[in-house]
């Protein structure tokens, strides 16, 4: 009886096994046209959800390619630089520059980076295709409505005083409840906003310990949800990164945003990369120079090239205009020239 | 029967009016109405889930059939599969099988049939039964520290080992009560028997107590299996890999996919994917929980089929 069972707890780890060992093979790839001179190994690739769609395109063809074996992961740009920097990973996907106390831990550990600028992602400022009345919004109008000081505002219309205190161009607001769904504050696409726009008005206002936006909406972490929570609500307001934005474009409402020069702004491809529309970032990997393996080296040299930032535009984001990948590519000559 | 003149009703008048009147009684009918209610919005919920997944996944899984599990993960919709996430599944169940069950009937052995009933075991007991009620996350956090960062040697670190282990924790608990139940289960007059006869302790264990219990073991456990194949939470913290694409070095061998190679498992890539903002991905997800509800099934399938067989053997 025991005997028996055993032997069948024997069997289906000696299943488990035998599935998990095929497990190489079916994900095995041609060892073709080769791309570079990796020869096989393996890159390990974390940080920026953003990001990641990107890194994954570059990976899965160089992969094809190659014969290596890479993993993409997502956590967040934050979550990518704190395993990067404990000399977890090769590459880490960051859709904000690296930070100051980051650096420093990387300095720490003896790990030394270049920072590569690969693509641009545009912010979208939602509403609901029902909301007629709001169709351009300056900074000092989202700072207003999502600024620290807004706590509290349960219409448009609250946030009236404080606007024209500011200046912002776009008042009065409508007397309609103001529903906001935006990421929560884990997200890399939070931080930017917050840096982008709430920053410099927070920081001369309220001071430096209230940099961040009102605490009072529903954060969400699936930008799936925002898109609904927007679309299903007349007076909402929310962000979500651009291409969240675009393949969702029929459900949701993009308002304009003022960029204070030449006035209110669409987020198109164009404008994104033309630095006129001000609610967009640049997305960055950054490489590990120390102890560079020769898979991760041709890796960069792949992502770089035409063939790889065709990536980009796949992904759903906005390509580099052609100076700047040239500075990118410099930048990458330089860092592993020495 | 006699009338009577008192304007108060007698026992005779109540008994006459519960056997004579109306035969629904009113309170009777409202509970049990209720409880239909109840179990009948249960059901809808399933109805509707299932009818909503499958509305959405069916199509993709009959179109791509067997393709869909041998295909490896990829950011284009188009092409991805759940490779990696039914084989680091069923590796993530073996080892949870191999490592929480010996263990947990070990111990629930030891509990039930060796112990001495005193405050020490009812303490430990009380305890296990706590245990089994802690949320998986903090599991995921226990495996993380402990199999992820200090003992990274032995495990490699984010790998299927870090898992299985984590996960193997998070159901002995569950595993340890199941079995204690099935063992307690076991009338006592049995063991007294095989005793009087003169078998020592182990022999009455092994030759009539486990038999006799093995089947409601063996389901328990294997619902409790189950449970650690749909968990997320530990999975997160102990490093599966929570990705669009990844691939393993096609050489490795048993041990490099073990502890060195990154893994990942069915619910995470159902997870990843409810998050990523493409229409495709919709309909990928939930072809992914078909398979995943699908593979659910013939788990308790097995366990239903091996519970016949052993209560056959041991009648």
């Amino acid at each position: 009886m025991i005997a028996r069972l055993l032997r069948l707890v024997a069997s289906l780890a000696a299943l488990a096994m035998v599935l998990a060992a095929c497990g190489g093979d079916t994900t095995t790839s041609e060892n073709g046209d080769a791309e570079g001179d990796a020869g096989g190994g393996t890159i390990i690739i974390s940080g920026s959800s953003t990001v990641e769609p990107i890194s994954a395109l570059v990976a899965q063809a160089f992969d094809d390619a190659n014969g290596t074996a890479s993993t993409v992961e997502g956590p967040g740009t934050g979550d990518g630089f704190a395993r990067f920097c404990a000399g977890e990973t090769d590459i880490s996907d960051a859709s904000r520059p690296i930070a100051d106390d980051e650096a420093a831990i990387c300095a720490e550990a003896g790990i030394e980076y270049v920072e590569l600028k690969v693509a641009f992602d545009g912010m979208a400022v939602l509403t609901s295709p029902a909301n007629e009345t709001v169709s351009c919004l300056a900074f000092t109008d989202l700072y207003a409505l999502l600024g620290p000081e807004s706590e509290g505002f349960q219409t448009w219309s609250d946030a009236n005083d404080l606007a024209s205190e500011l200046g912002a161009p776009n008042t009065p607001y409508p007397d309609a409840p103001l529903t906001i769904t935006a990421p929560g504050e884990e997200s890399g696409t939070y931080d930017s906003f917050v840096e982008i726009v709430i920053e410099g008005l927070a920081e001369e206002r309220v001071g430096e310990d209230s940099i961040f936006t009102r605490a009072d909406y529903s954060a969400e972490a699936n930008d799936n949800v925002i898109i609904n929570n927007l679309a299903g609500n007349d007076t909402s307001l929310g962000w979500v990164g651009y291409a969240f934005y675009v393949e969702n474009s029929d459900a949701v409402k993009a308002i304009e945003v003022d960029n204070g020069e030449s006035g209110c702004v669409a987020p198109t491809e164009e404008t994104i990369a033309d630095g006129s529309y001000p609610l967009s970032r640049p997305l960055f990997i950054y490489a590990k120079t120390t102890d560079m393996s020769d898979a991760t080296g041709a890796f960069v040299d792949y992502y770089l090239s035409d063939e790889g930032l065709v990536f980009v535009t796949e992904a759903g984001y906005v390509p580099l205009p052609d100076d700047q990948i040239a500075a990118t590519r410099a930048a990458w000559e330089e860092a592993t020239a020495g | 029967m006699a009338e009577t003149t008192s304007t108060a009703p007698t026992t005779t008048d109540l008994v006459r009016g519960t056997l004579e009147g109306r035969r629904v009684n009113p309170v009777n009918t409202l509970v049990s109405g209720l409880l239909l209610i109840a179990l009948l919005s249960s059901l809808l919920v399933l109805a509707v889930l299932l009818a909503d997944v499958f509305g959405k996944g069916w199509g993709l899984l009959t179109e791509r059939g067997a393709d869909f599990l041998t295909t490896p993960l990829s950011p284009n919709a188009v092409d991805a599969g759940i490779f990696q996430g039914v084989m680091g599944s069923i590796a993530l169940t073996a080892i949870v099988i191999v490592v929480a069950f010996p263990l947990g009937v070990a111990a629930a052995v030891y509990l039930e049939e060796y112990a001495p009933t005193n405050r020490l075991t009812q303490f430990i007991t009380t305890n296990i039964r706590n245990l089994a009620g802690v949320p998986s996350i903090v599991y995921g956090l226990l495996g993380f520290s402990v199999f992820v960062n200090l003992f990274s040697g032995a495990t490699g670190g984010r790998t299927v080992i870090t898992g299985g282990l984590t996960l193997a924790l998070l159901v002995l608990p569950i595993m340890i009560i199941t079995t204690s139940e099935a063992l307690r289960a076991v009338p006592t007059a049995l063991r007294e028997a095989s005793m009087g006869v003169g078998a020592t302790r182990w022999e009455t264990i092994r030759h009539h107590v486990l038999p006799v219990a093995l089947p409601a073991i063996l389901t328990g456990s294997v619902l409790t299996v189950a449970r650690a194949f749909g968990e997320t939470a530990p999975l997160l913290l102990s490093g599966a890999v929570l990705s669009l694409y990844f691939a393993v070095p096609p050489e490795a061998g048993f041990v490099s996919l073990m502890t060195e190679q990154s893994y990942t498992a069915l619910p995470m890539i159902i997870y990843n994917w409810a998050r990523q903002p493409q229409e495709e991905f919709v309909a990928l997800t939930s072809a992914a929980i078909i398979v995943l509800l699908a593979m659910l099934l013939i788990v308790n399938a097995a366990a239903i089929v091996a519970r016949d067989h052993f209560e056959r053997k041991s009648t």
